[in-house]
């Protein structure tokens, strides 16, 4: 991986494995904008970056879910029950502050439900977060009902969505604090060790003398912060909330982005930077197939025929 | 005798990078026999088998299986050719029934690929009383007593006419009456002309059943004799060898701390487990080394975390430092100074995946905690600081702890504790699948925490081991401390005599 590494035909192999996620976005990045040069336009890389922002929000406080073995398949109705959540308590009169607060608890408290169930009661994580996924969308649609929810006159919240500053979109930077924060959580902290200890060996951290139990909860409950924040982010960019927000396959989408990016999604191995550069990945191929009018079907079919070989590349590059 | 060997091995050698795990071994069985195969571990029996299994090629040499040369490394024409191995965990489809695991992956057909169910029963009740072995067909084998599901795997490679039986330890897990049962299965095989090799560390069971013994020591045969031949002080003797002999003897001569500075660390009073372990009491003392031995299954690994706090007790009482300490966790037991080397390293012990660095600090983060920080530059210096003093090879703390060797892994193991200065360490087979070498730097860092005024508790089969190590033994006899001695005191002759018998 490192630049000197250079010298030696096996080295610059391994550096191409290990960089194999950049080089390709290089690569799409090249072709996309020869075969329509507005696809590099300033305009349309941020708009790029604020497409991705909503998922990467999420992938990237899933990343440590996904290290630690598990899954979480509930972020999808997360995201709607937050923006719900927050569109009440605007209608409540509540500061802006707590109008997130309260968004952002619904999210953690589905958080700590789903790994109190994994951690405690040892269920699969795959069960209790598709339980989770119908009870969570089931309470926003008896919350929301089926009709959408405007948010009007309510120019601070709207500004976390649509706003700028320095030049730049809120949910960007948003994104951008969250993924540092995240990967700071990672690198900096015993608890990113710890989360990478679970993953590569859950009982042997349980030797080790750590809250191994505690810590899966947490890591759960990062999640549905994530999601919560997402939705949040969401209901004041359309200025809209709906209980159907989320839908069926956005959790594919976060998880695609975790492991394309080379989690591992047996645990263990993993970063939240190779989650950005899934996160990025994706968003490139998304965004280069809709300038390059690609039919929507086609579009599905080619997400599910990279992802897979994506994979297969980082199995045959490790 | 001009009748070929059923199997015959010859010059068997197998070279693991720079590791001789087997130099120039033979071995052979004829018809009805049954020969015994002995030594320690790492001796080279699990490669020995490997080889004759096909599951593995040998560097060099041959096998013969019935007078022709076999293929090498071809598991498949092993099992064709008669050679059936059984491990010592169950290889069967615990949901299914006896009747289908005889017969898994390739059930007799009916045209159409359908199974003949009635053609399988005929089959299978003819096996049963060819062998005179009594199982109920439609059991599922889950529920069935571990003895008989031994019988099912032999049963099994009988249906696929085996004619040489290689056993792994199958009595590890059984109890001495169904070692019996086992036994007497055995011989009726035996008597059918079937060749058996039977692998054991209880020499008791080895000069019961076996006619021929074959002993290994450091990948190498030392000695090939008829069991009426040959006594067992010259067994055990020929598998430990002249130099750990010598250096058992010197250890020996050295002087044993038996109850160290005599203050009690630990103290157990009639802990019992219902259906584990009962009546357990002893003292452990600051400065001792304190060895638990048995055989496989007496519930020592059960005792010992118990004392951590991984598993609990039913009754009796625990105390450390004079102080009750029944821990519901880990995490307890090491606040009150206790340090854990589970048995199993890869499944227990060790995040493979990580580095030598972060493994060795897994036990002490919160030494280099800092408010929310982690200090990496402190883990690294501790890290290197640790990788010197136990000299871990490659000494390169960025490596991932599955590139090192067992014993590296081990001392990696034992070495996260020692940061901490413990006041109690409790190791679980702290040298299994640990070459030589990295034993003896084990022994040395277990007497250097010793003097340091730390107890040591060790729990370990292997007898030479527990002789060169220990300055009191235990005895655990299914689920009891039968005989706690000093070390000075005994012979290791009465401990095997002790580690042997059956408790009512």
């Amino acid at each position: 991986m490192s630049a000197g590494g250079l010298a030696t035909p096996a080295h610059f192999r391994g550096w191409i494995a290990g960089n194999a996620l950049l080089i390709a976005i290089l690569a799409i990045v090249i072709v996309f904008s020869v075969a329509q040069p507005a696809f590099v336009s300033p305009d349309n890389l941020i708009g790029i970056v604020r497409q991705v922002a909503l998922f990467g929000i999420m992938a990237t406080c899933s990343t440590f879910v996904i290290m630690t073995g598990g899954v979480d398949l509930s972020v999808g109705p997360v995201l709607a029950i937050a923006g719900l959540v927050s569109y009440y308590s605007l209608g409540a009169g509540l500061p802006l502050v707590l109008v997130i607060v309260s968004g952002l608890s619904v999210g953690v408290l589905v958080g700590l439900v789903n790994g109190g169930l994994v951690a405690f009661l040892e269920l699969p994580p795959i069960i209790v977060t598709l339980a989770m996924l119908g009870v969570v969308r089931g309470s926003a649609l008896i919350l929301g009902g089926p009709e959408q929810h405007l948010i009007r006159d309510q120019p601070q919240y709207t500004f976390i969505g649509a706003g700028n500053v320095f030049g730049l979109p809120v949910p960007i930077l948003i994104f951008g604090a969250t993924a540092l924060v995240m990967m700071f959580v990672q690198r900096r902290t015993p608890l990113g060790l710890l989360v990478a200890a679970i993953g590569d060996n859950e009982r042997a951290a349980y030797l080790s003398g750590h809250r191994t139990r505690a810590t899966k909860t947490l890591v759960y409950a990062i999640s549905g912060f994530g999601a919560a924040l997402a939705g949040i982010v969401q209901s004041s960019q359309v200025h809209t909330a709906l209980a159907t927000y989320g839908p069926f396959g956005t959790e594919l989408d976060v998880i695609a982005a975790i492991v394309v990016g080379g989690t591992s999604i047996m645990g263990g191995n993993g970063s939240v930077a190779r989650t950005l550069l899934g996160v990025f990945f994706l968003g490139v191929v998304n965004d280069g197939m809709n300038i390059l009018n690609v039919p929507i079907d086609i579009q599905l079919m080619a997400k599910g025929a990279i992802i897979v070989i994506a994979l297969g590349l980082a199995a045959r590059g490790t | 005798m001009t009748q070929a060997p059923l199997i015959s091995g010859r010059s068997l050698t197998k070279v693991y990078g720079h590791l001789i795990a087997l130099r120039d071994a033979n071995l052979a069985v004829m018809p009805g026999e049954a020969r015994g195969l002995v030594g320690s571990n790492g001796a080279g029996k699990s490669t020995l088998i490997k080889i004759l299994t096909g599951a593995t090629a040998p560097t060099r040499g041959a096998v013969e299986v019935a007078g022709e040369a076999a293929p090498l490394g071809d598991p498949k024409e092993m099992i064709r050719r008669g050679v059936a191995c059984i491990y010592q965990h169950a290889n069967l489809a615990p949901a299914m029934s006896v009747m289908d695991n005889l017969f898994l992956g390739r059930q007799p057909r009916q045209r159409f690929g359908l199974l003949d169910r009635a053609r399988q029963r005929r089959e299978a009740l003819d096996l049963l009383e060819r062998h005179g072995v009594d199982l109920d067909l439609d059991a599922a084998v889950g529920a069935l007593p571990t003895v008989q599901q031994k019988e099912v795997e032999i049963l099994k490679a009988l249906a696929l006419d085996a004619r040489v039986i290689l056993m792994d330890e199958p009595t590890a897990w059984l109890a001495a009456s169904e070692v019996a049962k086992l036994h007497a299965t055995i011989r009726t095989l035996k008597a059918g002309g079937v060749g058996v090799v039977y692998i054991s560390h209880v020499l008791d069971e080895i000069f019961a059943l076996c006619d021929t013994l074959t002993i290994m020591r450091d990948g190498c045969v030392v000695a090939e004799n008829t069991v009426a031949a040959i006594d067992r002080p010259t067994v055990v003797h020929l598998m430990v060898g002249e130099k750990l002999a010598r250096e058992s003897d010197e250890a020996a001569r050295q002087k044993r701390r038996a109850r160290g500075s005599g203050e009690v660390r630990l103290r157990a009073s009639n802990l019992a487990k219902r259906g584990v372990f009962k009546d357990v009491s002893f003292d452990l003392y600051a400065g001792e080394i304190f060895c638990i031995t048995g055989l496989i299954g007496s519930k020592r690994t059960e005792l010992v975390r118990t004392l951590f706090g991984s598993e609990s007790f039913d009754s009796g009482s625990l105390e450390v430092d004079g102080r009750p300490a029944a821990f519901s966790s880990p995490s307890r037991a090491i606040a009150r100074g206790i340090g854990f080397v589970p048995e199993d390293r890869r499944r227990e012990g060790l995040m493979l995946e990580m580095t030598v660095t972060e493994n060795l600090a897994m036990a002490m983060l919160d030494r280099f905690r800092q408010g929310f920080m982690l200090r990496r530059g402190r883990m690294v210096e501790a890290g290197r600081k640790a990788i010197s003093s136990l000299s871990i090879q490659p000494p390169d703390g960025t490596k991932p702890v599955n590139l090192l060797s067992g014993g590296n892994q081990q001392k990696v193991l034992v070495g996260k504790w020692l940061n901490r200065a413990p006041r109690i360490l409790i190791l679980d087979e702290p040298t299994v699948g640990v070459d030589v070498g990295a034993k003896a730097e084990i022994y040395a860092i277990l007497r250097r925490e010793r003097d340091r005024g730390a107890a040591v508790l060790v729990v370990s089969s292997d007898l030479e081991e527990v002789m060169t190590l220990a300055d009191r033994i235990g005895v655990m006899v299914a689920g009891r401390l039968v005989a706690v001695h000093d070390a000075e005191a005994v012979q290791m002759d009465e401990i095997v005599r002790e580690i042997g018998m059956e408790t009512a």
